[in-house]
């Protein structure tokens, strides 16, 4: 893998990780303040403005790599969101859902490996 | 209770949840299966298209010559609209993993229908991941219990 496939995998990631994180919290809102609060659409418009982006770059990438090799990198992205939605969305996290997800991503990354 | 309460942040009751075809966890399977749907259009498209001498198609724009990316991106479209649903209903830090049952069917469905080889190592990584569902699925029956 070259420096630039690894630079655009890891933008790639980071898109797919920050987009989702805005899209639950734009989902949160809605459900408090409804779909036509300013704070929900602006949210939810930065969210698939990211997630765009990410889309983007991932048919970059398709085109390079077969898919079977390259989707599973998007499986790190499992640690990171559940980790992430903890910290910032205040979701509590049990031991059982922390092992499922770090077996999720050793799985991910084994078959990323091969 | 407090403790109840942070843990299922982000979940709503089940006594609010819709029913039938609008029942998130239905949504979730939809979710999935499109996923998997545009995943492979997609692949089919870019490949279909692919100038790895032009620097500028790390951004896939050159990808949107192939009608099969097209038809993924209509997909993908939907797809979104049911994510943000089932958002609406359940926890990302329980939705996120389970809807990684991608990571298994994406490259099953490489092998069967692109013909991509899999290695047993990659069998193995696949395996793992069914095991990782499996044990996070318990948690997402708790908080249907619970609510």
């Amino acid at each position: 893998m070259t420096k630039w496939a690894l630079f655009f995998i890891l933008l790639w990631l980071a898109t797919f990780v920050t987009g989702q994180l805005l899209f639950k919290r734009a989902m949160e809102l809605s459900r408090k303040l409804g779909f036509r609060n300013r704070q929900t659409i602006s949210i939810l418009g930065v969210g698939i403005l990211v997630m765009t982006t990410s889309f983007c770059l991932n048919l970059g990438l398709l085109q390079r790599f077969d898919l079977s090799y390259l989707y599973p990198f998007q499986g790190s992205s499992i640690i990171i969101i559940t980790l992430l939605a903890a910290l910032i969305l205040k979701e509590s996290l049990t031991a059982r859902l922390i092992a499922g997800t770090l077996l999720i991503t050793a799985g991910v990354v084994l078959v990323s490996m091969s | 209770m407090s403790a109840n309460r942070q843990f299922y942040a982000g979940a709503a009751r089940t006594s609010d949840r819709p029913t039938g075809f609008t029942n998130p966890w239905f949504q979730f399977v939809l979710n999935i299966v499109g996923v998997v749907i545009y995943e492979l259009l997609l692949k089919a498209g870019a490949s279909a298209s692919a100038d790895p001498s032009n620097s500028w198609s790390w951004f896939g724009i050159n990808a949107l010559a192939s009608p099969l990316t097209w038809l993924a991106i209509a997909v993908v479209v939907v797809d979104l609209i049911i994510w943000l649903y089932i958002l609406r209903y359940i926890p990302l830090s329980i939705a996120f993993p389970l809807s990684r049952a991608v990571d298994v069917l994406v490259p099953i469905s490489c092998w069967l229908i692109l013909k991509e080889a899999i290695s047993p190592l990659r069998w193995c990584g696949i395996a793992l991941v069914i095991i990782g569902l499996v044990i996070v699925a318990k948690p997402a029956a708790e908080l249907e219990q619970r609510l």
